[in-house]
């Protein structure tokens, strides 16, 4: 049997970066095969459950366990008494391990029992008493803005858990020279990050060490995290992660592996949880909930003066990633479009809900949601194309933008160009203007772009380092291990380094095994985030493989006795060029390698420092290696008798530089679609007094096969990065990041009718369809 | 809260059924979930998205039928021909569906494959089998990944495989 699997042990004499291959390690996935954190199981493994808080805001009196402790088969109850009094956290200090003196959201996890089955620690957990003087909560962002509300934190008395202002050039010139100011708000859902696999750990303290099997794509930030929260030194945790059946930002999980840690401690056996749908969808932190008030200035060809933005996102009661998610929401935009001058004001609310966190996306895709339909108003009152104003806005290559950022490459035009032409957009659009109130009937039909544009990872992410580094491990044996710590969550990276490395070695990627992380071995990497892995890991791996032809080209010379310079390395062959010794293969220089040196492996490393610089006092400064960028084109049709809308066209052209897999590249953008499509049409974590209301698959849906448009189109544009990995740079968000804009554009397109909340559900449709409301966002009044 | 594969307490029965082709005896719980059985005889492949019946990762085929193992007790299965996802190749060979997934890169992190391919293997054989086909047979099965198109695309072309008798997968 041949498959395309067969094809990539083949050597390739053009080389691997560049083709479409399948990921290396498909076949176990398709065999079911691949071990994920629930199919693993280690030797007496205990089962727990965590013990919640019924109420949303409250003062704990006491927590008696004693009846939990008595039933049979319950090894281990813990309880904040158990964990180091400390507070710990990625921005912030207000996560706890298991709550001490106050519960804070429904869902706070104040106990937990491990016991021999699952059932047991379920019903042992249910006999936990916990007393809870129950407060004042609070849910609104607005209300808890308010004087005189429920305090969640004593040391954060406004329920501001993180302020980020910013200030560039001269704003009020902007505005006082402007022709047309456009100001509106709009806002954006909670959302599910709804991975198919649910979160899981397993926790085993052995010889002194906390193991984590955690499938963490953060793996070394986690550590940290995770050491400091137990009061340990680092090498005290180890970190190994599993296959990831998902993430899209969300699993860095603050205290569910140390809750298992903590058990495991106890009970003296390894310690898993493993969450069902209901409890990942009811207690899960979901992409937090924006309000942004957004005012552009401009000059009456079209040309941006300057702008305003003010935004207000919830953190939930702790913490978690969202204080970097609110800054991206404020200032990112000013490297996709040249506003010229900026003032920009962001506040992270605590209430009382489940704490909220990255998703795919980062505030970004939030912002632009807003602006990009704020430039289609701007175009529209001042008659000019919408492509055409986009056109003349943009951030150009080899520009340093607002902030510091130095745009290093941006095919961003042809983008713009080539999915106009693909999507015949003027064409689509000449032939339907928006409907006017009396048209909107039957089936309407519209056409909407949007721009969008990210980040190839983000210097203030570690504080110690930016960049990455790889270990090539050379075996006597032949074989290639290659060690990176930057976890594959499905997007293919695993792939990508083998075909880097393969290239470098001259061997196929099958031959490249990419080894999974564990903290005991893999480099202490930044992590899978911000759309960096395949930029920094790849820089790092093709240095790495630089590395080993360096040291493979020094022992043959030593060996030989020549002259370095009579060393050849062509295709993974050292040849003698004075002809006086046989040529080595990859395989006999390694052999060889290997008994002149005792069995060693050769041992090969790479080291990426990548040329950005941590942001000043202002954050100004270069913050990212490069930057992606995309320009998409959908076409909905809107049922105005039911306000169903479909998406039923999509067009999307990409400047990801060079892009090192087609196959995989694809992927990346089709799932990004989907996910904006979820997100724009029908997502949306329903909440009331702290309680999620939809947590399962039939009430949270997430686009199935037949939401989505058949036929979609996707182009990369001919584009190199002289900042990334054989000219490539990052496409996981920016895949994303243009979706629910365009779609939202299309709507008006059809309809006539801005849509300022999402999701632009059937209901919320028809009523803006039928109900004659205006079509101003619902939290417009609250934040003007 | 969730059931995953862990057994009541309850006296447990023992059942026979044909599981990936071989002859099986299953010592089960009365309330125990075919997908916790078999998971529980390690067929991990099948895999647990929600447990309610509405992500299709725990699909497996039941005389042929795809069904939610999840939703399906399994003494249920008692007697009956039971097709996890490690049963739909051999040893040594892909079936042609997998073929065809690998072909398509028709997958990302995985998690939900298994339950696609088992819940796709049946319309490999139809006689004709048309896009929305393909699409509408996998309403029940939701990915977070792909997008869905190198699924549908995979399993277009394993049909096509297949009737053309160019089976095995030949790229
Ligand atoms: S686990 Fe059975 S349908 Fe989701
Ligand atoms: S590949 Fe990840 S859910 Fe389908």
């Amino acid at each position: 049997m041949t498959t395309t699997q067969d094809t990539i042990h083949e050597t390739a004499a053009q080389g691997w970066v560049g083709r479409g291959i399948p990921q290396v390690d498909i076949e176990a996935k398709l065999r079911g095969q691949t071990e994920y954190i629930g199919d693993l199981r280690l030797p007496n493994m205990a089962h727990a459950a965590i013990v919640r808080s019924t109420v949303a805001h409250g003062r704990i009196r006491g927590i008696d366990t004693s009846r939990a402790e008595r039933v049979p088969g319950v090894l281990a109850v813990a309880t904040a008494a158990d964990a180091p009094e400390v507070k710990f956290g990625p921005y912030t200090p207000d996560w706890e391990i298991l709550a001490r003196h106050k519960v804070r959201f429904i869902g706070d996890e104040v106990a937990a029992v491990a016991a021999i089955d699952e059932p047991t620690a379920r019903y042992a957990a249910s006999l936990v008493e916990v007393d809870v003087e129950e407060l004042p909560a609070v849910f609104d962002p607005f209300a808890a803005l308010a004087e005189g509300g429920p305090v969640i934190w004593d040391e954060y008395a406004d329920n501001v858990s993180t302020l980020f202002t910013i200030e560039r050039g001269d704003t009020r010139a902007a505005f006082d020279a402007a022709d047309l100011v456009v100001d509106d708000v709009y806002a954006t859902s909670r959302m599910y990050h709804a991975y198919l696999e649910p979160i899981g750990v397993i926790a085993h303290y052995v010889d002194g060490v906390h193991v984590l099997h955690v499938p963490s794509h953060i793996p070394y930030r986690a550590r940290q995290t995770y050491s400091a929260a137990l009061g340990l030194p680092l090498d005290k945790v180890r970190l190994v992660v599993p296959p990831i059946g998902g993430s899209f930002g969300a699993k860095y999980e603050m205290n569910t592996p140390l809750i298992a840690a903590l058990l495991s401690r106890k009970a003296g056996v390894p310690v898993r949880i493993l969450f069902g749908r209901d409890e990942d969808a009811a207690y899960h932190r979901p992409r937090p909930p924006f309000v942004f008030r957004n005012r552009i200035a401009v000059r009456a060809d079209g040309t941006f003066l300057g702008r305003e933005t003010d935004v207000v996102g919830i953190a939930g009661a702790r913490t978690y990633w969202s204080p970097a998610t609110v800054a991206t929401a404020v200032h990112r935009p000013d490297s996709l479009y040249n506003f010229n001058a900026m003032t920009g004001r962001g506040r992270l609310v605590y209430t009382n809900e489940s704490p909220t966190t990255a998703m795919r996306g980062f505030g970004n895709a939030e912002a632009l949601f807003g602006i990009e339909q704020m430039i289609d108003e701007i175009a529209e009152r001042l008659d000019i194309d919408p492509v055409e104003m986009r056109r003349r806005n943009i951030v150009q290559e080899g520009e340093t933008s607002l902030h510091g950022w130095y745009i290093s490459s941006s095919q961003l035009p042809a983008c713009i160009e080539r999915v106009s032409e693909m999507s015949g957009f003027a064409d689509r659009r000449r032939a339907r203007p928006p409907a006017t109130a009396g048209e909107r009937v039957g089936k309407l039909r519209g056409t909407g772009i949007a721009l969008g544009h990210h980040v190839s990872g983000y210097r203030p992410i570690l504080p110690d380092y930016d960049g990455s580094s790889a270990i090539l491990r050379l075996g006597p044996d032949g074989s290639i291990q290659l060690y990176v710590g930057e976890p594959d969550v499905g997007q293919g990276h695993v792939t990508v380094m083998a075909q880097l490395a393969a290239d470098e070695l001259g061997v196929a990627p099958a031959e490249v095994k990419v080894q999974g992380i564990d903290s005991a071995f893999s480099p202490a990497a930044v992590g899978t985030l911000a759309s960096r892995a395949a930029t920094m890991a790849g820089m790092a791996t093709v240095a790495a493989g630089a590395d080993a032809r360096r040291k493979l080209i020094a022992f043959a010379t030593e060996q030989w006795g020549v002259p370095e310079a009579a060393v050849s390395w062509q295709a993974g062959t050292l040849t003698d060029t004075t002809g006086a010794n046989e040529p080595f293969t990859l395989r006999q220089a390694l052999h060889r390698y290997g008994v002149v040196n005792c069995g060693l492996p050769l041992l090969a490393t790479g080291v990426h420092h990548p040329k950005t610089v941590m942001p000043d006092a202002t954050k100004y400064g270069n913050a990212s290696a490069a930057y992606p960028f995309a320009a998409h084109v959908a076409e909905v049709e809107v049922d105005c008798d039911t306000g169903q809308i479909s998406v039923v066209g999509y067009w999307a052209a990409h400047d990801s530089g060079t892009v090192l897999n087609p196959q995989t590249a694809r992927g990346q953008v089709l799932g990004g679609i989907a996910q904006g499509l979820g997100w724009a049409l029908m997502e949306d974590v329903i909440m009331s007094e702290g309680v999620v209301r939809n947590p399962n698959f039939l009430d949270y849906r997430i686009p199935g096969a037949g939401d989505m448009p058949a036929g979609v189109e996707v182009e990369f544009v001919d584009a190199y990065e002289p900042n990334g990995p054989r000219g490539a740079k990052s496409l996981g968000e920016v895949a994303l990041n243009p979706v629910v804009a365009a779609i939202a554009n299309a709507i008006y397109n059809a309809t006539g009718l801005r849509c300022k909340d999402l999701p632009i559900s059937p209901e919320r449709m028809w009523r803006y369809l039928h109900l004659g409301e205006p079509v101003e966002s619902s939290s417009a009044g609250a934040i003007r | 809260m969730s059931h995953h594969q862990e057994p009541s307490g309850a006296p447990e029965v023992g059942i026979e059924l044909d599981l990936n082709g071989s002859p099986r005896t299953m010592i089960v719980d009365p309330v125990q979930s075919l997908a916790s059985a078999v998971r529980a005889e390690g067929l991990t492949g099948t895999k647990l998205g929600c447990e309610t019946g509405d992500c299709g990762a725990c699909a497996v085929l039941v005389d042929g039928v795809p069904m939610a193992s999840c939703l399906l007790p399994a003494v249920r299965a008692g007697g009956r021909r039971v097709t996890t996802v490690e049963g739909l190749g051999t040893a040594t060979e892909l079936s042609p569906l997998q073929a065809a997934f690998m072909r398509h890169n028709a997958s990302q992190c995985g998690y939900c494959i298994p339950g696609i391919l088992v819940a796709a293997s049946p319309l490999v054989d139809r006689d004709e089998l048309t896009r929305d086909d393909v699409v509408s047979e996998l309403t029940g099965n939701l990915c977070r990944c792909t997008g869905y198109e190198s699924i549908v695309d995979a399993v277009l072309d394993a049909h096509q495989q297949v009737r053309s008798g160019r089976t095995g997968g030949a790229a």
